[in-house]
């Protein structure tokens, strides 16, 4: 009996071991880099190093990641095609914490097709791709993407023409075409409804290249200023901001802000462009020491962005302060003279880590985003050219 | 005879000048404030020796603020940042990062007992699973005039500390303010004492006004949680007009800081009518009827009073 007791009470303890859950802290990071000539993604650990996977794609890409890190999308504007992948990196909130999941990276499946598929817009968690050879942009949410699915939303525009389109709650908003001039940029935003009616009047919006969000914000440039879009009582509120009167310029491409609320555009070759809205001098300007090859934002450290110069140097812009902090050489040089979509240095954050591809050389180099020193290259076949970076740290509940 | 009286006439005037610089033109203390109420209750403490900058400004919503590159300028500049707690400011920690400010932060609700958030939004909000227990607590100890007067000798004692010189100027202000604190309170609960006890039940957006409730007894609905960055579901909706229903909802309001379409559509399913604008997260602006915390809850419980029993 005794014997009895002490094999149940055994049993009951195991019982509870084996049903223990732990919580073990886990830091992941992943870089998707897509090729300037190969129609491929490389999927490289960015703690490791190694290669993950290469995933087959019907073109060359420019790739954007998703808000939550969870997909990427390859705009392969050669073939008419978007992809999405699965970066295989997931995290839930828990409020006090997160938990990261990692499974592995994979296509899902979901392949929009369209003529010239160019500018991608997510906002509040649905995603907005504008093909230009159509004119239409089709609009999916993440849910769509992960599963694999191919149902859109079209929302059309009156001609073809290099537009954009981006999901703002109950509204799109959607590049107003030059209507004598339809292979000119965009003139203006119109908002349309839920059922495609357009609310208002067309947003003047000359020469329109360039969104981004940050924050609560959404904002398009213009030759003349940047159009802001803000949640109003009765759909969008747009404001538009002009440029300063001096120096002359305008912002073709913009980036939005991490953690504070603020964009960056370029303006001239070798300048950038802060843009505060709320603050009382919203335009500041960085100039760099030569012409600018690619910039983005730190979302991990929101003080600071990251421009790469044609002279080879990454600089680490002082969002704060106005100013480049730090700069260090990475690269032989890379003219700007010649094509735009020539291959170039991108650069992408994962966490403590800047990669920036190096596509002459077929390397990826990093750099330690606290010293802002170069720390190592990985090498990576063929010319790696867009890439972005998903990743964090969360906790996993292992259980035994 | 004639060098010393030279002399006592320059020491004098180094006296006068240096007595004279240290009140007129002495550097104000540097202060920044998350959001408008608390501006409000800074600068009737600090009066004309403290430079009072509001990160969430009238109208604002500190529950889904994003700062700007400006405030973290405000923030590294400062000396003081005084803050609500509780989990108010979610942009806190990213803009002090970001700020690299050396600021002290103070937080305001020190001395406060928190309550609990409402059980059925602490569920939705604060969800346990697995083991996790996430709790939730209310942050909007200011509607509660009560904590108001503790938010003040909070403010009073981190000034001191930062400007001893300043200290009994900053004392005598808050004693001065803290009486019109208390006059305050005497009229919100003779405002609720005079609606009837069955009449005690309104709607607003989000649940802002618990310490409200628990101290002046007056029953707040919502369909919004504790933070409005959270969306209702289509089922807390029905919840919530179905709960109006059985209830007998008095009276139903929109929040300065909250979009009003949502309380439309509850006005329209249970045929309670919009009684006007209540404030809750923030001051009106400058010319609006909630310019201070003194007016906003003035408004507050005229808007309240008035729809219930009637202008």
């Amino acid at each position: 009996m005794k014997h009895l007791f002490a094999a149940a009470s055994i049993a009951a303890l195991a019982a509870s071991i084996t049903t223990t859950s732990f919580a073990e802290e886990k830091t992941a990071w992943r870089l998707f880099v897509s090729d300037h000539a190969e129609p491929v993604i490389n999927v490289v650990d960015a703690l490791t190093g190694n290669k993950i996977d290469t995933l087959p794609l019907k073109g060359p890409a420019s790739l954007y990641r998703s808000a939550s890190g969870r997909t990427v999308f390859a705009v392969q504007g050669k073939a008419d095609a978007v992809s999405a992948v699965s970066t295989g990196i997931a995290f839930e909130d828990h409020g006090d914490h997160g938990d990261i999941e990692v499974t592995a990276p994979r296509l899902t499946g979901t392949e929009i097709t369209g003529t010239k598929p160019s500018h991608f817009v997510e906002h509040g968690g649905e995603f907005a791709l504008f093909f230009d050879g159509e004119g239409v942009a089709r609009i999916l949410d993440e849910k769509t993407a992960l599963e694999g699915g191919t149902g859109v939303r079209e929302v059309k525009t009156e001609a073809p023409h290099h537009g954009v389109a981006a999901v703002f709650g109950d509204y799109v908003l959607s590049s107003a075409p030059n209507r004598e001039k339809p292979d000119e940029l965009p003139v203006g935003i119109r908002v349309t409804d839920r059922a495609g009616k357009q609310i208002g009047n067309i947003h003047a919006c000359p020469d329109l290249h360039g969104e981004a969000t940050s924050g609560r914000l959404l904002a398009f440039a213009c030759a003349t200023g940047l159009l802001l879009v803000r949640d109003g009582d009765n759909g969008p509120s747009i404001e538009h901001l002009p440029y300063p009167a001096s120096p002359s310029g305008k912002a073709t491409t913009l980036l939005g802000g991490k953690g504070l609320q603020y964009f960056l555009g370029n303006y001239g070759a070798d300048r950038l462009l802060l843009i505060d809205p709320s603050a009382k001098d919203m335009f500041r300007q960085v100039d760099l020491p030569t012409r600018r090859v690619h910039f983005a934002v730190d979302p991990i450290r929101p003080r600071f962005a990251y421009a790469f110069t044609e002279d080879g140097q990454l600089h680490q812009v002082d969002i704060v302060a106005g100013k480049i902090a730090q700069s260090v050489k990475l690269t032989d040089a890379y003219s700007m003279d010649g094509h735009w979509s020539d291959p170039r240095p991108r650069i992408a954050v994962a966490g403590d880590r800047i990669a920036v591809t190096d596509p002459l050389k077929s390397q990826l180099h990093l750099v330690d985003a606290i010293g802002f020193a170069r720390t190592g290259d990985i090498p990576l076949a063929g010319k790696p050219f867009n890439i972005v970076a998903v990743g964090g740290s969360g906790e996993t509940h292992a259980t035994e | 005879m004639l060098k010393s009286i030279r002399h006592a006439l320059i020491l004098s005037v180094i006296t006068l000048t240096t007595m004279t610089t240290g009140h007129a033109f002495a550097e104000p203390l540097k202060v920044v404030a998350s959001f408008s109420i608390i501006g409000d209750f800074a600068k009737n403490v600090g009066g004309d020796r403290v430079d009072v900058t509001t990160l969430v400004g009238p109208d604002g919503d500190a529950h889904v603020y994003e700062p700007s590159p400006a405030d973290a300028v405000s923030m590294a500049s400062a000396k003081l940042v005084l803050v609500n707690g509780l989990h108010f400011e979610g942009f806190l920690q990213r803009l002090v990062e970001a700020s690299a400010s050396k600021a002290a932060i103070v937080e305001l609700t020190k001395g406060i007992t928190p309550i609990d958030f409402k059980k059925e939004f602490a569920e939705a909000e604060g969800e346990s699973h697995e083991g996790h227990n996430h709790g939730s607590t209310d942050p909007h100890a200011f509607q509660s005039v009560v904590n108001a007067k503790v938010y003040v000798k909070n403010i009073a004692d981190a000034f001191c500390n930062a400007d001893s010189a300043g200290c009994d100027s900053y004392m005598a202000n808050a004693a001065a303010y803290t009486e019109k604190l208390d006059a305050l309170d005497k009229e919100v609960r003779e405002a609720i004492a005079a609606i009837p006890q069955e009449k005690r039940v309104v709607i607003t957006s989000h649940d802002a006004f618990g310490y409200f409730e628990h101290e002046y007894g007056l029953t707040f609905l919502a369909p919004q949680g504790l933070s409005t960055e959270s969306e209702p579901s289509a089922a807390d909706v029905a919840k919530l007009v179905e709960q109006v229903k059985q209830d007998k909802a008095a009276a139903i309001f929109v929040e300065n800081i909250s979009n009003p379409r949502l309380i439309e559509q509850i006005s329209v399913e249970t045929d309670v009518k919009v009684g006007g604008t209540l404030y809750s997260d923030a001051l009106s602006k400058a010319d609006g009827p909630a310019a201070t915390y003194i007016d906003l809850m003035r408004n507050n419980i005229k808007q309240i009073k008035g729809a219930i029993l009637g202008s």
